[in-house]
């Protein structure tokens, strides 16, 4: 059996952030500082939970429980897609 | 009983009202609400909202007109429900008319804010509960936890105004809304430069339809000329409504150093308690109150120039309002002018007694008794204003409030005296 992997980008966070927490951030600026914390793009702790909820209804998988707890743009990418890829 | 000595002037801080800011079913703006309570506007309507269509719930006092998204930003806008919009838009138009828009105090721990509730956030909970039922857990967004819960307009102003002075929500039913001035009082008292305090609500959704209609006060009534008209022979029960106001209170002497305009004082609270829906106790409970309150104000019966009646549109509940304005202010109770402005825009609760308080203080500041609208024909022994608003000389303003859960509440305002201005 084939893992039909698929990455979170860049603009798709920014469109979650929208959507789910009301930040409107460029994904551009986003990816140009994927190191600052998500406090500094406005998004809270329930924004980024709200997130992670929204990705797991997606891709029908459960995400690590330190998802909700990363602190910048990079780390949660690297944490999701890492989980995402392994179906972990 | 309270006690606090809020009101008095030995020793203590006098805690000045210096900004209004009102939604209501009347008006978006205090100006507008005060020229419709004066001219005794009713806009009591038939119930609009969807999904309300089928209730037996037929006429309130909606908000209309109100565009939150012009107003508050979406970060706020999504992890809240509408009375928390409505706080927060009147929270803004309070600390703007107290001259405190941009900067409230030296310290933000120097301001706090207090709301009252009487329901919470129920659209934002009913369209999260139907999630949960509908799709599963999985898909209850996040901010369910914080939007639908009492405190949340408290902590919303909190946070959006980055105030971290004492904060508190006051849960005691629809007279909370009274309760929370005096506790906002009592935090001036105890050093708190300046207090947001307020309520507002937005009970008019499905859910909370269907949570009201349990209430036997409630008016069915499908006629808005006909569904609220308290004191009368033809009083079906209470109106509904959605709003509510904020008011920036302050110590006294703060405001006149820093040369802002007081509006009114606060001079003295007192609650009581006497059973959900026990009208004939609510004489006695509202008598004890009135008393409290005037004590607490130093203040004579006759020295009362208006009384913004609590008005539920029950006949046991009216006559008991009547006799305890009798019982407390002796045989001035009959002759003391009172009104009831909210028969033209329906009780939104715990906001209701604050549009009171806002509405007295207006009446003070004009020198003009607003009407009752649609009220005449008055079955008890009370001077009620009605038709067209009554010119008099208002220096001190008696508010009441009860709830159907059976609080009573008694709030004294003073007007400001010319060299408080």
């Amino acid at each position: 059996m084939t893992t039909q992997v698929t990455q979170v980008t860049v603009e798709e966070l920014a469109t979650l952030m929208k959507k789910g927490a009301g930040v409107t951030v460029d994904p551009r600026d986003l990816a140009s500082r994927a190191d600052a914390p998500f406090a500094e793009f406005g998004l809270d702790s329930l924004g980024l939970l709200g997130i992670v909820g929204e990705l797991e209804n997606r891709h029908g998988q459960a995400l690590p429980t330190d998802a909700e707890r990363c602190k910048s743009p990079r780390a949660f990418l690297d944490l999701v897609n890492g989980a995402l890829t392994t179906g972990a | 009983m309270s006690g606090s000595g809020i009101g008095s002037d030995i020793g203590t801080r006098r805690t000045a009202v210096t900004g209004i800011g009102v939604i209501a079913p009347n008006g978006l703006h205090t100006d507008t609400y005060w020229k419709s309570v004066k001219e005794g506007a009713s806009v009591l309507d038939r119930v609009t909202r969807e999904g309300c269509e089928h209730l037996p719930l037929r006429v309130a006092g909606e908000v209309r007109g109100f565009d939150p998204s012009a107003l508050i930003e979406e970060t706020f806008l999504v992890q809240t429900d509408k009375f928390t919009h409505f706080a927060l838009a009147a929270a803004d138009a309070a600390l703007q008319d107290a001259g405190l828009s941009s900067s409230a105090a030296d310290s933000p721990y120097s301001v706090g804010v207090v709301t009252a509730a009487g329901s919470g956030g129920g659209e934002f909970g009913q369209r999260e509960l139907q999630k949960l039922w509908g799709q599963g857990s999985r898909f209850v967004g996040p901010y369910q936890s914080i939007a639908w819960f009492y405190a949340a307009s408290t902590g919303q102003i909190s946070i959006r105004k980055g105030f971290k002075g004492p904060c508190g929500v006051v849960a005691s039913d629809e007279a909370g809304g009274l309760d929370a001035i005096a506790h906002a009082a009592q935090a001036v008292q105890r050093g708190t430069e300046v207090v947001v305090v307020g309520a507002a609500e937005a009970p008019l959704a499905p859910y909370s339809g269907v949570c009201q209609l349990g209430y036997r006060e409630l008016s069915t009534v499908e006629d808005p000329a006909r569904a609220y008209r308290p004191f009368t022979s033809a009083a079906c029960g209470f109106v509904p409504a959605e709003g509510g106001a904020v008011l920036v209170v302050e110590d006294l002497d703060r405001a006149r150093r820093r040369g802002a305009t007081v509006r009114a004082t606060v001079a003295g609270h007192a609650a009581t308690f006497t059973g959900a829906s026990r009208w004939d106790r609510s004489r006695d409970g509202l008598a004890h109150a009135i008393r409290g309150a005037l004590d607490e104000a130093g203040c004579a019966p006759e020295e009362i120039d208006v009384v913004f009646a609590d008005a539920m549109g029950v006949p046991e509940a009216d006559r008991a309002e009547a006799l305890a304005l009798a019982d407390a202010l002796g045989p001035y109770g009959t002759k003391v002018p009172v009104t009831a402005p909210k028969t033209g825009i329906g009780r939104s609760y715990c906001g209701a007694p604050l549009l009171d308080v806002a509405a007295a203080v207006l009446a003070m500041e004009h020198g003009q008794i607003p009407p009752t609208p649609g009220v005449f024909d008055i079955c008890h022994d009370i001077d009620l204003v009605t038709s067209t608003a009554r010119p008099a000389e208002l220096r001190t303003a008696l508010v009441l409030s009860r709830g159907l859960m059976g609080s009573n509440s008694a709030l004294v305002l003073r007007g400001a005296a010319p060299e408080g201005r």
